[in-house]
This record gives C-alpha cells, structure tokens and sequence, in this order.
C-alpha cells in the first residue's frame, strides 16, 4: 500500500488533527455526544472524498467545511424530525481544567451557546481554532466581508454576556 | 478586530500602532478584542487534551486487511455500536465499494437479483422496479416489496424509499434518473416481527440519505399518486 495515495495522505493527517475536529466540534454543537459523532460522520465524509482534498492545501480548513456541513444537515434533519434537543448545558465538557478555569470555561461556553449558528461558527474557526479570515472565509463557503461581520457581531454579542470581565483577563 | 486577529498587512498594521500609540482608548478596544479571544480560545483548549476516543481514532488508523466476506458483519457491529446519528460508512452511495460489496453479495446469493449494475450504478430490477414503479405507499404490500416515502431531490428527480425481505430484511432508496430507478443505499433492516417495517422504522442510513437528498417535504398521498400515473417524469 502506498503512503502516498489521497486516502492515506487524509488518513495520516486526520489522526493528528482528530483533536483539533473534537475541539471545533464541541464548539459548535455545545455537546460531548454530538460532538464526537460530528467528527465521526466527517472523518468517514472525509475518507469517502479523499480524492477531492488537494494533496497540499490545508487539511484543517477543508475538514472544517465539511464539518459544519455535516452538522447543518443534522440540524435540518432533526428539525424535519422535530427532535430538536435544547442546549445540553450539563453535558458541556471543559477538559481537566482547575476549578476556577472550569467556572470561566463554562460561562464562556455557556456564551457561545446562545450566539446564533453562524456567528458561533465564525469565531470557532478564527478564534479558536486561529485560521486565518481567508481560510475561515472558504471552510464556511462565505465571502471575507461576511465572515467578518459574523465574527463582529458575534465578539460583541459575547463581550456584552461575559460582562466587563473581558477586559481584565 | 482585524489587527487583534492578525489579520493586516504590514502599513496597516504600523498605522493602527500608532493610532494605539497616541489613543488611549483603540488600545483598550484592541486589548479587549484580544481578552475576549484568549478567553474563548482557553475555554476550548481542555478538550485538546483529551485522549481520543478508541472508535474516532480507530476511522483514521491504518487500513485493516479485514477480508470482503466480512465486511458486511463487520458494519453492522459498528452500526450496532456506535448508534446515534452517526452515518454508516456505506452511505457513501455508488461511488463506494462497500455498497457494490453489500448489492454484490445480494446479487450472488439471490438468483432473481433486485438489483442490476449498470454502468457502475445499481439499477433496480423485477419486483423491486415494479413496485418503486407502480406501487403506492397507501396500498397494502403483496409483492415482498413495501415502499415508504416518496419524494423530490435536488436535482427534481423522484425518490422512494423501499423496504424488502427476501433472505434478508433490507431497506434503501432509489431515485428515478431516466427509465430506471437508481439505488442510492442499501441497508440492512433488523428483523421485525410481524409485517414490514413502517417507513418511520427505516435504519439510520436509509434517514440520512433521505435527509440529504431530499428537497422541500415527501409528497403527500395525492401527489405520490399523480407522480407515478405521470410516470416519475
């Protein structure tokens, strides 16, 4: 087998970005259980469309795009179910943070999860995950000018619930 | 924002050094901007490290050299297991091997197949293509064959969904693309007792092929009935 056919050039790269996947993941969905299904169903997506990644361009920013893919068609689906679940705020997971990091983790993704979809998502890519507006811009399939304007209004939206506190850390 | 995130070039980003420079409040606005992004970025960055889960890290690892025969066995542990929304790696449609693997093996075993590749698709055949051809969801089943919803994708083309059991309980969906009906997945069905499984019992695979080809809501009774008087045109 060949280490450099498409499928496992993805492979090896997705391994190391697994963590990565679950992080944005977790963003988005506000959920463990989801979350790791999330990267479950794009890692197949992934593998199934291999031969469509350019070997060389960025791995991550094309995963994202087929994450947030992935998770828009469940969300449609669940509504077409009418499943929709409420925000599980109790099954947020923060990692083996301390108890005072774990308290501003939680507020914070307790503020992430009531900006709207696409603003959520905007700040995943660039502030978390620190791509670049570009390569935020092309995961989304968004113009520059509207990833900037998500992530705008969705920093504003979090300054004002995390209180004036954000600018003392 | 753009100069927090590191965004600008360099003539930008020197003339808002100076604007923070001479304006005591641009360099708090930048600072928040910035406090606001490491809070974000420190709230997330536990789950990094986090050990992976067996089943995430296992998709990515090396290929195994399960043999063919398996492979069938093998998915339906995995759908067994891991459950939830997760789709199938067989949804993957014609384009993948493991559905001509899944049709293949039918094929072989059953003398009057369902199924026909053609072209590198898998074209319903016999009782299948009558019943997606003629039967109603409304009418009681007497051909094996029992078909659930039917609907119109992307493209407007008409897909139904079918449920079968002849050696083994099977449901997919089939999309009509010229005079034949073209078959999209195929998933094995658990048994169910009693008569065919109702369409709101179909296996997560079949769901997640319709939810993702589906455009607008299934047709209704009426409408399901003039589509096929008019031929699935």
């Amino acid at each position: 087998m060949s280490r450099t056919s498409p499928v496992d050039e993805v492979r090896a790269q997705l391994a190391e970005l697994l963590p990565r996947l679950r992080r944005f993941a977790r963003v988005i969905t506000r959920n463990v259980a989801d979350a790791d299904d999330l990267v479950q169903v794009s890692v197949e997506k992934a593998l199934v469309r291999a031969e469509q990644w350019r070997p060389g361009s960025k791995l991550d920013s094309w995963m994202f795009g087929i994450m947030k893919n992935a998770w828009i068609d469940e969300i449609r689906a669940r509504r077409r179910r009418e499943r929709v679940h409420a925000p599980e705020e109790a099954g947020l997971g923060v990692g083996d943070a301390s108890a005072a990091a774990r308290d501003i983790a939680l507020s914070v993704q307790a503020a992430m999860s009531r900006l709207p979809e696409e603003q959520r998502m905007a700040i995943a890519l660039v502030l978390v995950e620190g791509l670049s507006y570009k390569d935020a811009a092309e995961s989304l399939g968004i113009p520059i000018g509207t990833l900037t304007s998500r992530l705008a209004r969705g920093r504003e939206a979090l300054q004002a619930l995390l209180g004036g506190k954000a600018g003392a850390a | 924002m753009a100069y927090a995130d590191g965004e600008l070039d360099l003539v930008a980003r020197a003339e808002i050094e100076a604007a923070i420079a001479r304006d005591p409040e641009v360099a708090r606005a930048v600072e928040r901007h910035r406090a606001v992004a490491a809070r974000v970025r420190s709230a997330y960055d536990g789950v990094l490290g986090e050990p992976v889960p067996e089943r995430l890290a296992a998709l990515v690892a090396a290929p195994d050299s399960t043999p063919v025969a398996d492979l069938a066995a093998r998915r339906e542990a995995t759908r067994i297991a891991i459950g939830r929304w997760r789709l199938p790696p067989w949804v993957a449609l014609a384009a993948s091997v493991a559905l001509g693997l899944f049709v293949g093996m039918l094929v072989m075993r059953e003398p009057a197949a369902p199924y026909e590749e053609v072209n590198g698709a898998f074209v319903a055949r016999g009782a299948l293509d009558a019943a997606l051809t003629s039967e109603l969801a409304s009418l009681p089943d007497n051909s094996g064959v029992a078909i659930g919803i039917s609907f119109r994708d992307h493209d407007g083309d008409y897909c139904r969904t079918f449920h079968m059991h002849r050696e083994a309980s099977v449901s997919g969906l089939a999309c009509r693309q010229g005079d034949a009906w073209k078959l999209q997945v195929l998933a094995a069905a658990p048994e169910h007792a009693g008569e065919l499984r109702p369409a709101a019992a179909m296996p997560l695979a079949v769901l997640h092929a319709v939810d993702a080809a589906i455009e607008g809501e299934p047709l209704d009774a009426g409408a399901e009935a003039k589509a096929r008087d008019a031929g699935w045109r």
